[in-house]
């Protein structure tokens, strides 16, 4: 069976939503699967968004994962939505604010926290993305890395302090912070740091 | 000024262009792709000006302090440069059309040569990529991995030891590699056998694609190969298998031409032909036209039929009769269709001297 959307190659991917005995069927290759997703997420195969499908498949297996079954009190629900969907669609990433809604919506996060946030469900689409669900290529990190990334780290945390301040108006503070960052970006640049810590 | 440097990267020879590396008439040009982010920090998608704007000089910051990035670097703040500037970029393979006018603190730092380019602030924070002519995939990879060490060193990357290096989009995690070959492929296509070819290297899960970014267009008879998967396989063990992928490729690509000379050989020569006098001496010339004519003339240019008319000629006008770039030398916005007759007239210049070698 050929893909509907390039009818070039085999259809690997077979789709088929069924929503109050209402039927759709969707047959990819894997290669238009992966680009419309990545390219397009937002691309409407007459009914389907791909990346919200990608990242369903865990609410499709039964359930959502994490989420502990309610008492019959806590489960009566006003709303007319299905309270598990509700309640996923609302999960949101505590450091950047992403959701599970805009990670369906556009097959993005919003930052490394989102990938610990959402982990089971990313880590079910990663299954049909990938080769593999576990990293064994190269990885950052040898002895010199510590130090001038820290230096990095260091400067961000500055540079949000500045940021902070200037918006409460307090420019004393703001000075001697950009003496900081100044100070911090001659280390930075320079090719054998002599001192260990002079700022702070 | 902002202006000059465009015109100064103009300028430059194109590594990829100029040399012409091992089956260079076929496989055209290898490229890895490396996509890497800074720890702590929100993607480009969720951050707030503020932070991507930390971004962009830490990243910059970090760029100007390496030994691999020298001064035979150029860097652009991409908000500086009109949209036609960004278009030939694009027409460059400089950077992705996302990139294009995706507004303030984005950044691109380009070696002078080419053969190496890194965006700041696209779907990552840093969006490496290095390249090389013909089928390289080994000596691209020794090259970005160089930089990568070296900016590993200033640069916290944000990285899990169960998913790899963390990117914007899950389907760049682990390796966040994407390596790709250019490849010219007219002995398949002429021979019908494109289809099944594709087919064969889907089922390696490798993907192929027209190189202008939508699906299976072939003009050009100009594929991309490129691996699906970044996790799960080590780097080396993806261009491995990409490599073996190619070369297999590239020998049934070379079976389908000498295939196609021997049993159809006036099918062929009318081919090459015909491609030939449309460059020569037509008043108009689409872009598609003009793509599909070079490739047989590419052709003919493999199979020797021509004097003073070699593959870095045909690279370059390959690279040069796109809109932007016509438009830049033209040094005036053109319409469609007077597009259309001055990219004729610019081929027909680059092409006056051209000869066929051998008799008519």
């Amino acid at each position: 069976m050929l893909c509907d959307i390039c009818n070039k190659h085999e259809a690997t991917i077979h789709i088929q939503e069924i929503i109050n005995s209402q039927k759709k069927a969707m047959h990819l290759c894997s290669e238009c699967a992966v680009d419309k997703s990545q390219n397009d997420p937002s691309f409407d195969f007459g009914g389907f968004n791909l990346a919200e499908m990608l990242y369903n498949i865990s609410e499709s297996q039964g359930g959502i994962p994490g989420l502990t079954p309610m008492s019959d009190e806590e489960s009566i629900d006003e709303t007319n939505k299905p309270r598990e969907a509700k309640e996923t669609n609302d999960l949101k990433c505590i450091n950047c604010g992403w959701t599970l809604k805009a990670l369906r919506r556009t097959g993005r996060v919003g930052c490394p926290e989102c990938y610990n946030i959402f982990r089971e469900v990313i880590e079910n689409a990663l299954e049909n993305m990938h080769r593999g669900k576990l990293h064994v290529g190269k990885s950052p990190g040898s002895q010199n890395t510590e130090k001038s990334s820290n230096f990095m780290l260091k400067l961000m945390r500055l540079q949000k302090e500045l940021d902070e301040v200037i918006q409460r108006e307090e420019y004393e503070k703001a000075a001697k912070l950009r003496d900081k960052i100044t100070a911090l970006k001659k280390k930075i640049n320079s090719p054998k740091p002599k001192k260990k810590n002079a700022s702070k | 000024m902002p202006l000059n440097k465009i015109d100064k990267l103009l300028k430059h020879d194109v590594s990829w262009l100029v040399d012409s590396g091992p089956d260079g008439d076929i496989a055209i040009s290898s490229r890895i792709r490396l996509a890497r982010n800074i720890q702590g920090l929100p993607f480009p998608i969720a951050a707030t000006p503020g932070q991507l704007e930390q971004i962009q000089s830490a990243t910059e910051l970090a760029l100007k302090k390496s030994t691999t990035v020298g001064k035979d670097y150029l860097d652009f703040h991409m908000s500086d440069y009109s949209e036609l500037d960004h278009q030939i970029l694009l027409e460059r393979r400089l950077i992705s059309s996302e990139f294009v006018d995706k507004g303030e603190h984005t950044s691109l730092f380009v070696k002078q040569d080419e053969s190496c380019a890194i965006m700041i602030n696209e779907e990552d924070h840093l969006r490496i990529q290095a390249l090389c002519p013909g089928l390289q995939l080994f000596k691209v990879w020794e090259q970005i991995n160089k930089l990568d060490l070296e900016l590993e060193k200033s640069l916290p990357y944000s990285y899990d030891s169960q998913l790899g290096y963390l990117t914007s989009c899950p389907t760049n995690v682990g390796t966040g590699m994407r390596a790709s070959v250019m490849l010219h492929l007219p002995g398949l296509v002429l021979s019908g056998k494109i289809n099944a070819a594709i087919q064969g290297v889907n089922k390696l899960s490798m993907a192929v694609r027209g190189i202008f970014g939508e699906g299976t267009d072939n003009r050009g008879n100009l594929f991309q190969v490129s691996n699906q998967s970044t996790l799960g396989e080590s780097e080396t063990q993806i261009i491995d298998r990409l490599n073996t992928v190619i070369t297999q490729l590239v020998m049934h690509e070379k079976n389908c031409r000498s295939s196609l000379l021997k049993n159809k050989k006036y099918f062929l020569l009318d081919h090459v032909g015909r491609s030939y006098g449309i460059l020569r001496h037509a008043y108009t010339l689409s872009s598609e036209e003009a793509l599909n004519s070079l490739s047989g003339l590419r052709i003919g240019v493999d199979m020797g039929m021509f004097n003073s008319v070699d593959l870095h000629t045909v690279n370059k006008l390959f690279l040069t009769i796109n809109p932007a770039h016509l438009q830049k030398f033209a040094q005036k916005e053109l319409s469609s269709q007077d597009r259309d007759v001055f990219r004729a007239a610019f081929v027909r210049k680059q092409l006056k001297n051209a000869k066929l070698s051998k008799g008519e």
